[in-house]
């Protein structure tokens, strides 16, 4: 049933807003469901399965950058909503708002959350709630963390917010260094292997 | 393995290995992209027959040790006969003479001779360059380089003499299996004899050319007969494969440009430059010339190692020289056809295998080291198969995953089967795993631990099935009665 | 800050020095052309040695991998990255295979996703399902990857029979936990120490599925870079033992900010939860610490929360420091400065940040003293700190990759900045970077030509007499680091002056614009201290009132100097709140956003990660109130106009993660040339010599239990009959 409600009102709604750029693929899970369920009467029938519906990689782990909003309203003229966004004047002016770029993080080797450009606020007191341990805090953009794919995306946002903003500069990258297996074996280099 | 099996079958592309059967699986459509390239049609039959080779064509003339293994009977027997010849003759009249000859690599793989020595003929960048004679004879059921460096010591150094005159290297270093105390002395000795006569060292036979010959004692792992881990071994670290590329010819001992052969295929080489490779190529179907050395042990009346033709049927070499099977041919339940990491193959297969590499690659299975594991029907085939799956178990070095872990997991498996303690879908796991290990590790010893399984599998399934049923019903009364 | 923004949005014109920039100009062979490749039918030109594996990246795929890291040398053991490339019968590894023309790789084929689901189903086999007591949890590349690339069930039956691999845990120090079932010998921690930390105490014992990662014999990792390993594991075999079941990661807060417990100035990432650090990270940075970050900057942080100072203290009539309010605090300050009558010392140690420096500047100018003074001496003749390039490390951190000689005299980086080592030990690695070492014999973890202990011997290098001259002045791209701490020494203005003479000489022969001459800070304040017109500690005028900020220096505090109000600002308790008559609480570096400058004159900004604790404050609010209170109150009401101050004093302040380079080294050298010439003969000494100096430098590491463990670990290990010291 909720199946079939999604069938009616998403596919209007949602492909009105949502348009793939590419025509032929699909990308993205949302964007890929929806599809879906516009095109694939057998849909259903996975449904009644036990089995789960069988996604494309692509589909699961994609990028859904090539998907973009279409029927906006841009203004061209820097605009600041700040006195109509309702942020408690306290959270407009004092706040600091640093743009960054992630850096991979050491523990891991994926690099997905890396490529985009996160805005965060300044860091307020937190503290542990006596009741049940959990972490509380009197600060309601604590845990306001955008990501933009463009630096200027979120320099703008920013702006147009009222909140002061810096930006840190984007990692350097180093160049790829050649890396050779046939250097643990030389004899005459140190990069020879010496443990394993 | 006299590395063997292991040492170079990931250069060739191995045809054999069984997609077949099995065709259920899903992966199947996989398995056919990987492999064969060999479904070429069967080398043409020049001969009426192969086999019976006549003494005056036999190498190895002291393989029983019935003569003097030292310098003076190895002379006699035509061993260092115009050594300085064929050194002086050069570089390209040898891999000429190699090439024509059609020698392929005795060690497992097969891999052209002549070929592969002449890969170490590439401008020097001024490193040295390096024969090493696989020497880790360690393959269960072969038994072949340890005759040659017992018995005929000389004719594995003048090989080396030859072979590394052949690709210009400066030393040739013999890793011989540290289990083979009394080889290794004979060795040296012979090695210190041939020192003495001048026939290596500085200016070897009087050639101009000097060349070295080392022994180096291995300490007791499989493994590093396969040929970069017996580098890495003779270089003093663990023996653990190195990936390929680089290829020894590149970055191999020390650095240096290195070339891995096996004792049989050296030691072969100076009677073909002296009697020339048109000889050899005269021997053996096309593409499989040249004489052999046969193991064969197991249920057969009289076990040995035997110089033979190649392309000599596997039926007549086993009545011919085994004595036949103890009870008789119809006795006969399978045969490991080239040492113990090659699939199995049952009797109406080797009523009609010929001991050859496209010979066996027909038969799905391949000829490795050419020693046969004879099984007759007294053998448990499941516990015999698990029990070289221990082997390799054991012996695998623990470096890459699918080796380290998946040959465990077939061990216990295995184990299980030869009770029958299991579901028959996991046949297809087992066969499944076995897949998931060969061809993705390192080396080959991956690929010679799951093959024995394929060849179980592909032969031996009812058999299987039978032992589950067996184990089920036992249960089902034992809870029963209880 | 906000005015640097605009130069910052324009990476282009930064001032840094691009590595590679010397290195093309010297022997490299001519660009060899590109190849073609193909990854997923996308076509990508690539160099020539180049992986499949890197091959991919650029095409923006990325390869599944374990044992592969970026800063480690190829292994091609947990075969993961195997990948379909077209025609080849079997898949490649991708970490180890370099591309041919004309390839076309697939990653995302069937055969290649057979072949990762394969080995994630192997690799998961004898991996425990211990997930939920596991502290990788939730950082743990086998979930992550056995998530995108493993199976949707599991086949191992054989968990019924006969189980899984168990192994035995190992005790490598205080530091590193190790749960070794987990281990799915990826081989990246003995890669990493055998590499990048030098020293070859892990391996492989055991063949087959019986063989372990460890130390063979159980011993301690004696590194002083063991945490990275943590970071290396890619499962939860190696953890922190400290951080040990405490929290997880998407429960923390993660505050970008920089090391203070070194002059590098590392990035780290500070974990918190509900207002306390509960770990602390690398940040990746390639110009500093690259990836990796050292045992002292990553452990501790406990020492952040002992020791602490919580609240005002004044001394009252028993001479006893009793707590008061911060009001009463003030009033008390403000008396004690008001009646000294300008007659004040401040002096500032080597945790402070740049905001509070030269608040405290101000302040003291105008109460009429100009005595502002830094913990650490350098010498004040010749040219003294009037040029920057005196006093920083002016061929930059990523810089020694470039260089193809290294003299260190009077100093052991390997402890005084385990990174700044590092860099030396890659370069040595890869580079074939020679090093000479003039000073107490030391192991610095990599070989090098020992040139004796007398500075004597620089003396002679100045005048070309000795040996070693010889190869110095064939280097192209020589440097010389000469450790801050012989300063200390009385005759340390003699060793500059003849260490800026051997680098004028050599950089006759050396490639144009290449800085020689390099000086290692010991503390991560000194820069911005000097920077903003600090005098170097030598030797202390007498003064009515001792403003020490954080200053904890030994000399300094051995004795409190008769007749003199003592005023601490600082965060720990430790020999400088010790004599004094008033303690102001300040925030830690965790606790604060500041600026610190660090030895190659790069100032960058920590973040405010935690509140400081009780009622510590701020440093720079504190002398701001103090201000008020004394009644020249300071023009500065947030930390932005702070920043504007520090920009007017000193620009390259405010421009956070730029290298502010500095050349006046022939200036420098030339006032200090009649100083050269004299001898000096007292032998060299480092203060840290051995690996149990390193622990406990600062006021916060010697707070710290766990580096007391640390030390205690090491003196244990030295202890046992395997020990074999490598100096």
């Amino acid at each position: 049933m909720a199946f079939n409600l999604l069938k009616q009102s998403a596919n209007t709604v949602i492909r009105n807003a949502v348009v793939p750029s590419s025509t032929s693929v699909t990308r993205g899970l949302f964007t890929g469901a929806v599809q879906l369920a516009k095109e694939d009467k057998g849909l259903e029938q996975v449904y009644t399965k036990k089995e789960s519906l069988l996604l494309d990689t692509n589909n699961v782990i994609g990028k859904t950058s090539n998907t973009s909003v279409q029927n906006y309203i841009e203004v061209d003229n820097k605009v600041d909503l700040s006195s109509v966004t309702g942020v408690p004047e306290e959270h407009v002016k004092t706040r600091l708002v640093k743009i960054s770029k992630a850096t991979k993080n050491v523990m891991q080797s994926g690099t997905d959350n890396t490529h985009n450009w996160v805005m965060e606020f300044d860091n307020r007191e937190r503290w542990e709630n006596p009741l049940m341990g959990w972490t509380s805090t009197g600060d309601p953009l604590s845990n306001m963390k955008i990501e933009f794919a463009e630096r200027t995306d979120a320099i703008n946002f920013c702006e147009k917010n009222g909140w002061k903003w810096y930006l840190e500069a984007e990692n350097k990258t180093r160049p790829i260094r050649s890396k050779s297996y046939a250097n643990n074996f030389s004899w005459n280099k140190r990069t020879r292997t010496s443990t394993k | 393995m006299n590395g063997s099996a292991l040492v170079r079958s990931n250069l060739v592309v191995k045809g054999h290995g069984g997609a077949i059967g099995l065709p259920s699986l899903a992966f199947k459509n996989v398995l056919q992209t990987r492999q064969n390239t060999t479904a070429a049609a069967p080398p043409p039959e020049l001969k009426a027959s192969y086999g019976n080779l006549s003494d005056s064509d036999r190498i190895f003339t002291n393989l029983y040790g019935r003569h003097d293994w030292q310098l003076k009977g190895a002379l006699k027997r035509g061993d260092w006969y115009k050594t300085k010849e064929i050194l002086i003759k050069g570089t390209d009249y040898i891999i000429n003479e190699v090439k024509t000859s059609g020698l392929r690599g005795r060690g497992g793989a097969g891999f052209p001779t002549g070929m592969k020595w002449s890969f170490m003929n590439k401008p020097s960048d001024g490193r040295p360059k390096y024969l090493v004679v696989n020497a880790d004879e360690g393959e269960p059921g072969t038994c072949k380089d340890r005759e040659i460096m017992r018995h005929d010591p000389h004719k594995l150094i003048e090989g080396c003499l030859v072979a590394g005159r052949a690709m210009g290297a400066c030393a040739a270093y013999i890793y011989i299996r540290g289990e083979f105390y009394n080889e290794a002395s004979n060795l040296q000795q012979a090695i210190c004899e041939a020192y003495q006569a001048g026939l290596i060292g500085k200016n070897a036979c009087n050639s101009g050319y000097d060349f070295d010959v080392f022994v180096h004692r291995g300490a007791g792992a499989y493994i590093c007969g396969e040929e970069t881990a017996l580098i890495e071994s003779l270089e003093g670290k663990q023996g653990k494969p190195r990936l390929k590329p680089p290829f020894p010819a590149d970055v191999g001992v020390f650095g240096c440009p290195t070339t891995v052969s096996n004792v049989e295929t050296v030691a072969v080489a100076p009677t073909i430059c002296r009697r020339g490779g048109a000889w050899f190529l005269g021997l053996g179907r096309p593409r499989n010339s040249g004489t052999k050395l046969f193991n064969i042990s197991g249920h057969v009346n009289n076990p040995c190692t035997v110089e033979e033709e190649m392309s000599i049927p596997l039926k007549e070499l086993i009545e011919r020289h085994a004595g036949g099977i103890i009870g008789g041919w119809d006795n006969l339940l399978a045969v490991i056809p080239g040492g113990s990491s090659t699939p199995l193959i049952p009797k109406h297969v080797c009523e009609t295998a010929i001991m050859d590499f496209d010979g066996l690659v027909a038969a799905q299975t391949s000829l490795g080291t050419a020693a046969l594991i004879v099984m007759n029907k007294q053998t448990d085939i499941v516990k015999a198969i698990a029990r070289l799956i221990m082997f390799y178990k054991h012996e695998s070095c623990g470096q890459c995953t699918p080796c380290r872990e998946g040959i465990n997991w077939m061990n216990k498996i295995m184990y299980r089967f030869v009770d029958g303690q299991a579901q028959s879908s996991e046949i297809d796991m087992l066969w499944e795993i076995s897949k998931q290990i060969e061809g993705h590790t390192i080396c080959a010893l991956g690929d010679g631990a799951a093959w024995p399984v394929q060849g179980l599998i592909r032969h031996f399934r009812p058999e299987l099935e039978c032992r589950m049923k067996k184990y089920q019903e036992q249960n089902e009364k034992q809870a029963l009665s209880n | 800050m906000f005015r640097t923004t605009l130069q910052r949005t324009v990476p282009c014109i930064r001032l840094v020095v691009a590595p590679g920039q010397f290195r093309l100009n010297s022997n490299a062979p001519a660009p060899p052309s590109k190849l073609e490749v193909f990854i997923d039918d996308k076509k990508v030109l690539v160099d020539p040695g180049t992986t499949v594996l890197q091959a991919a990246a650029l095409a923006g795929v990325e390869i599944p991998r374990f044992c592969y890291h970026e800063r480690l040398a190829v292994a091609g053991n947990c075969r993961m990255c195997l990948v379909e490339v077209e025609r080849s019968p079997k898949p490649v590894a991708a970490c180890a295979m370099p591309v041919m023309n004309g390839w076309k790789i697939k990653t995302n084929s069937e055969l290649t996703r057979k072949a990762r689901e394969g080995v994630m189903e192997f690799l998961l086999m004898n991996h425990p399902l211990d997930c939920p007591i596991c502290d990788q949890g939730g950082e743990c590349d086998l979930q992550d990857q056995s998530m995108a690339f493993g199976s949707d069930r599991s086949r191992f039956v054989d968990i019924d029979y006969s189980g899984k691999r168990a192994v035995e845990d190992k005790d490598i120090g205080p530091l590193v936990k190790t749960i070794m079932t987990r281990c799915i010998h990826c081989t990246r921690c003995i890669r990493f120490a055998s590499e990048v930390a030098g020293v070859d105490d892990l391996g492989t014992t055991g063949r087959g599925s019986d063989m372990q990662v460890g130390t063979y014999i159980e011993k301690m990792f004696l590194s002083e870079l063991s945490g990275n390993v943590i970071d290396l594991c890619p499962v939860g075999a190696l953890t922190s033992k400290p951080y040990s079941f405490s929290a997880r990661p998407w429960e923390t807060r993660k505050t970008d900010s920089v090391d203070v417990l070194d002059a590098l100035g590392s990035n780290i990432v500070v974990s918190t939860r509900a207002g306390d650090v509960m770990r602390i990270l690398p940040r990746l940075n390639e110009d500093i610490n690259e990836e990796w970050l050292s045992d002292k900057s990553r452990f501790s942080y406990d020492g952040l929360k002992r020791q602490r100072l919580i609240t005002p203290l004044v001394k009252d009539n028993k001479g006893n420091l009793v707590p008061v309010e911060w009001e009463d605090a003030l009033v008390a300050t403000s008396r004690a400065l008001i009646n000294a009558n300008g007659n004040i010392v401040g002096v500032s140690g080597g945790l402070s940040d740049a905001e509070s420096m030269i608040a405290l500047k101000d302040l003291l100018n105008r109460l009429g003293s100009e005595q502002l003074y830094t913990e650490e001496p350098f010498p004040m003749t010749g040219s003294g700190t009037d040029f920057r390039s005196s006093y920083i490390l002016n061929s930059s951190i990523s810089g020694l990759e470039q260089a193809d000689l290294v003299l260190l005299i009077g100093t052991n980086p390997r402890y005084e900045a385990p990174l700044l080592n590092t860099r030396i030990r890659k370069s040595y690695v890869h580079n074939d970077l020679e090093i000479a070492l003039l000073g107490p014999k030391v192991d610095l973890s990599y070989d090098y030509e020992y040139l004796g202990e007398s500075p004597a011997i620089l003396k002679d290098l100045a005048e070309k007499r000795h040996a070693f001259y010889a190869k110095l002045s064939k280097a192209k791209r020589p440097v010389i680091i000469l450790g801050a701490q012989q300063f200390e020494r009385e005759d340390g203005a003699i060793l500059l002056a003849q260490a800026q003479q051997l680098s004028q000489e050599l950089n006759k022969n050396a490639d144009k614009g290449w800085k020689i001459l390099n000086v290692l800070q010991q503390v991560a304040g000194q820069v911005a201290a000097l920077d903003l017109g600090y005098k170097p500690y030598n030797n202390l005028p007498a003064a009515k009132v001792l403003y020490l900020l954080g200053a904890d220096n030994e000399s300094l505090t051995k004795c409190k100097p008769a007749g003199t109000t003592v005023i601490y600002q600082g965060h720990h308790g430790d020999a400088g709140a010790a004599i004094a008559d008033i303690v102001l609480p300040g925030a830690a570096y965790t606790e604060k956003q500041a600026t610190y400058v660090n030895t190659e004159g790069r100032a960058q900004q920590t973040l405010m990660a935690v509140q400081p604790p009780g009622m510590a404050r701020s440093d720079w609010k504190i002398i701001r109130a103090i201000s008020e209170f004394v009644g020249v109150k300071l023009p500065y009401d947030t930390l932005n106009e702070v920043r504007d101050r520090l920009t007017d004093v000193c620009p390259s302040m405010t421009r956070y993660g730029d290298l502010e380079p500095a050349n006046y080294l022939v200036q420098a050298s030339d006032l200090a040339k009649d100083l050269s010439s004299q001898t000096v003969s007292t032998p060299l000494n480092v203060k840290q010599i051995t690996l149990e100096d390193f622990y406990m430098t600062d006021s916060i590491s010697r707070s710290s239990p766990t580096m007391a463990k640390c030390i205690q670990a090491v003196r244990k290990q030295k202890e046992s009959k395997y020990y074999e010291s490598r100096a």
